[in-house]
């Protein structure tokens, strides 16, 4: 099939769109996008993200990339998303490939295809939209006329079960390597080389990792003898790339003109946790801390708000109230909140770091509404060892200030599921959710309300826990029915995940290169959109790990062994395997490891960045 | 406090260009709270915790058309010279939506929905159709005394709704349709219900609004 043109294509488009849900997810031209013509730029890059418009488009990750790209002149970054269900049939139906938004034109038109892999339930849409484009899903099956496929995103510090479908992966923070591969990929395309010489210019840059350069050998108990590099460019391990202070933001955010998710000017203040409770990924492969000064968060919240008119902004963090100038920024909110009229969406915060004076300037910037505090687990037993050591005092002293400030209704998270816990545990959340109800409804009264959020322990690489076995599904209903029981009759609201769809998401996270079959089986058997409920199907799964002749307790709830080789081995996320295991030990007693700022416990980060933070101004970082 | 009389209430006349053609009337209306917050204009705006600017359409374009001819009413706090409104207006425009007239309005006057009349599209069509069937398909729907349609479950007649529809040809020597249709406050006829009621679908045409009558009381 010849390829039409984006004039021709767009017609065609132009007439299956009166026919789907929310067409103007598909037709771009947006307020701050970025359009260039076709044949002025050099390199031509398409950023996807496998979900729909509505979550993609709210992807601040995606935006900054958007940004760094298109600021440089030779180079167009357009977006893609996922079509929806409806979309896809339709597409599919008249024969229309998947396009970026500005453009209007075929993926397989452009040079670079970046796709962003956040969480493992988008993969089957990764392979979808690959599909969609008329790519070859595998790398091993694109020739010289095809798009690099590269990819990034938080999922990727375990790359191995998408790695038969990536050319060229970006390990940690994708502003740090992205123009990089770009310059490469430009050199390669002036020198005339074949493909296998394009990734050998990639596999030289830091931080990226090109799979097709290592071979993984199996005992025969299915586990890993050796991953081994089989090309001279190929490091290992690859170690991720960082920044060593945060640039200025972006501010000129695309304004949607459809609604989406996230729908606001949203400044990162800080990047990176030391509180190192064990079963948190980011609080581990987004390490060090870097934080931005109040100055430029304020004039970049004001620059924003000139920008896109938003009505509303929001500070992201792993946890805001860690922020070293909390108190001052808040101060300098009011400001702008006042002569802006906007609002501000509460940022998260900790328990044990909450004040009375932060309560009291919070309460400035934002009264009514709610408050969300994460004890992750329910008896202090448990949460020491998951190294969230939260006492019960304090859990119930921060409450009280939140009833008191005025605040009438507070969301708790909660997990189950995790290492040595015990039914005890699950029935202490309980008795803490009925407690924490009582203290409101003695303060406000029946004004009060609790909600409670329920979700399921997901064992993640490069974490303390990493060797755990997720817990049988049987056990977490048995869990998950003893809540229910419990809070029955409380005036609780209770939300909580499918157990199922955690089973995914486990096999998937500490998956090696062998998932990449049953990936490919369960989207063809119809698996896309896994991270949707309504289309979320395990039997799509069950029979891909049958097809393939894998089994998924394997991957799930089979217990690691310390010596054993891990599939992400090779992957340096910055964090010591010993540190790993030592904490890990640690847990098992119940030993708490306090927050780093106050005493360096040599998790990686220092040593495998000395240079970097070297250049980080004002002694950057918060390592101590 | 700003004083009462300071408080003015300005009209735009504006059009959705195809960019936009896609984009909903509730959509839209957010699009326009931000483009007035976009500009350094007073804007008016709510009181409480999540103040919205005050702004009004006349009438909802629906979903898949494009207009030459849309209006919106909004509020400021203090007044402004005309020639700075608009200049404000087009800067902070999103691409698509062009600013065409600006102009103040009696405070005193009802809502731009409660003064609608009528509304006048252009239908083109993807595919050429042939000027002669088309005239007879006209003909024919214009003869009946009643055309009973039913929308979201509700029998209705379309004819009365029906103000003129007649035939004609663009720049290009393609045959369009142009129609008048009724838009008052309860008794609004839909293009796309007349097109369907000819024997097209939503994906064989694009209808263009040319113009809104307005009738003040």
């Amino acid at each position: 099939m010849p390829q039409p043109s984006s004039e021709t294509l767009w017609l065609r488009v132009e007439r299956i769109l009166p026919t789907v849900v929310k067409p103007g997810r598909y037709v771009g031209g947006e307020l701050n996008q970025v359009v260039k013509p076709w044949d002025t730029v050099r390199t031509h890059i398409a950023l996807a993200f496998p979900d729909i418009y509505d979550l993609g488009q709210s992807n601040l990750g995606l935006a900054i990339l958007y940004d760094i790209l298109n600021r440089r002149e030779d180079i167009a970054a357009e977006r893609t998303f996922s079509p929806w269900i409806d979309m896809e049939a339709a597409m599919r139906n008249a024969g229309i490939p998947l396009f970026s938004l500005e453009s209007k034109r075929p993926l397989a038109d452009f040079d670079i295809l970046g796709v962003s892999l956040p969480y493992e339930t988008v993969y089957t849409n990764f392979l979808n939209l690959l599909d969609l484009s008329g790519i070859p899903l595998y790398s091993r099956d694109r020739q010289g006329e095809h798009p690099l496929v590269i990819a990034g995103g938080q999922a990727v510090f375990n790359p191995e079960p998408v790695a038969p479908f990536v050319d060229a992966f970006v390990i940690g923070e994708g502003e740090a390597a992205i123009l990089d591969l770009v310059d490469t990929y430009q050199a390669w395309k002036e020198s005339g080389g074949g493909r296998e010489a394009l990734l050998t210019g990639l596999a030289r840059i830091p931080g990226v990792y090109v799979p097709a350069f290592y071979a993984v050998d199996y005992h025969s108990d299915g586990t890993i003898q050796a991953v081994t590099p089989t090309h001279p460019n190929a490091g290992s391990p690859v170690t991720k790339r960082i920044m060593a202070e945060l640039p200025p933001p972006m501010t000129n955010f695309l304004v949607p003109n459809v609604e989406i998710s996230q729908e606001r000017v949203s400044i990162e203040i800080m990047r990176g946790c030391t509180r190192g409770c064990r079963f948190c990924h980011a609080g581990m492969v987004n390490r060090p801390i870097r934080e931005r000064p109040v100055e430029e968060i304020l004039s970049a919240l004001r620059r924003g708000l000139d920008q896109t008119g938003y009505e509303e902004i929001s500070l992201l963090s792993l946890s805001s109230s860690d922020y070293s100038q909390i108190i001052p920024l808040i101060e300098g909110l009011r400001g702008l909140l006042n002569e802006r009229q906007v609002n501000i969406s509460l940022p998260s915060l900790r328990i044990e770091s909450f004040s009375d004076a932060l309560m009291d300037q919070l309460q400035t910037l934002s009264p009514g509404g709610g408050f969300t505090l994460a004890p992750e687990a329910g008896t202090e037993r448990l949460r020491q060892i998951i190294n969230k050591p939260i006492s019960d005092a304090e859990l119930m002293n921060t409450v009280r200030s939140i009833f008191e400030h005025g605040w009438g209704s507070i969301k708790l998270y909660f997990m189950i599921g995790h290492p040595q816990e015990t039914m005890e545990d699950v029935a202490g959340i309980v008795t803490l959710s009925r407690a924490v109800l009582a203290e409101g409804r003695g303060i406000i009264g029946g004004r009060a309300r609790l909600h409670v959020g329920i979700s399921t322990f997901i064992p993640k690489p490069d974490t303390p826990f990493q060797w755990v076995p997720f817990e049988d599904p049987e056990i977490i209903a048995k869990k998950l029915s003893l809540l229910h029981d419990g809070l029955r009759g409380a005036k609780i609201k209770m939300t909580w995940n499918d157990p199922h769809a955690s089973l995914l998401e486990a096999w998937l996270a500490r998956g090696d290169r062998r998932l990449a079959e049953v990936i490919h089986h369960a989207w063809q058997h119809g698996a896309r959109f896994d991270a949707w409920s309504e289309h979320f199907n395990l039997a799509h799964w069950e029979a891909a790990f049958e097809a393939v002749g894998l089994d998924p307790d394997f991957y799930s709830t089979r217990p690691r062994q310390l010596d054993e080789i891990l599939p992400w081995d090779h992957i340096n996320a910055g964090i010591r395997k010993a540190f790993l295991i030592q904490d890990y030990q640690w847990s098992k007693k119940g030993r708490i490891r306090p927050d780093c700022r106050q005493g360096c416990y040599a998790c990686g980060i220092l040593s495998n960045f000395q240079d970097l933070r070297t250049a980080a101004p004002h002694g950057g970082w918060k390592c101590p | 406090m700003t004083q009462p009389e300071a408080i003015t209430r300005v009209r735009v006349l504006y059009g959705k260009g195809p960019s936009l053609r896609f984009i909903g009337h509730l959509d839209l209306q957010r699009l326009w709270e931000r483009l007035l917050r976009r500009t350094r204009l007073p804007i008016r705006y709510s009181q409480g915790y999540h103040p919205r600017a005050r702004l009004n359409l006349a009438s909802a374009l629906p979903l898949g058309f494009v207009s030459d001819a849309e209006l919106l009413d909004f509020w400021m706090d203090e007044s402004r010279p005309l020639a700075d409104v608009q200049l404000e207006l087009q800067k902070a425009a999103l691409p698509g939506l062009t600013i065409k007239e600006v102009q103040t309005i009696d405070l005193s006057e009802d809502s731009l929905q409660s003064q609608m009349s009528a509304s006048e599209f252009k239908v083109t069509f993807f595919d050429p159709q042939v000027e002669e069937e088309l005239k007879a398909m006209v003909n024919a729907l214009l003869a009946e005394a009643e055309i009973p349609r039913v929308r979201r479950k509700k029998t209705y007649d379309l004819r009365p709704l029906i103000l003129s529809l007649s035939v004609a040809a663009l720049e290009d020597g393609q045959t369009c349709l142009e129609m008048r249709l009724k838009a008052e406050p309860g008794a609004t006829g839909r293009p796309d219900e007349v097109l369907d009621a000819l024997g097209f679908d939503s994906t064989q045409y694009l209808v263009h609004r040319t113009q809104l009558f307005l009738s003040p009381h």
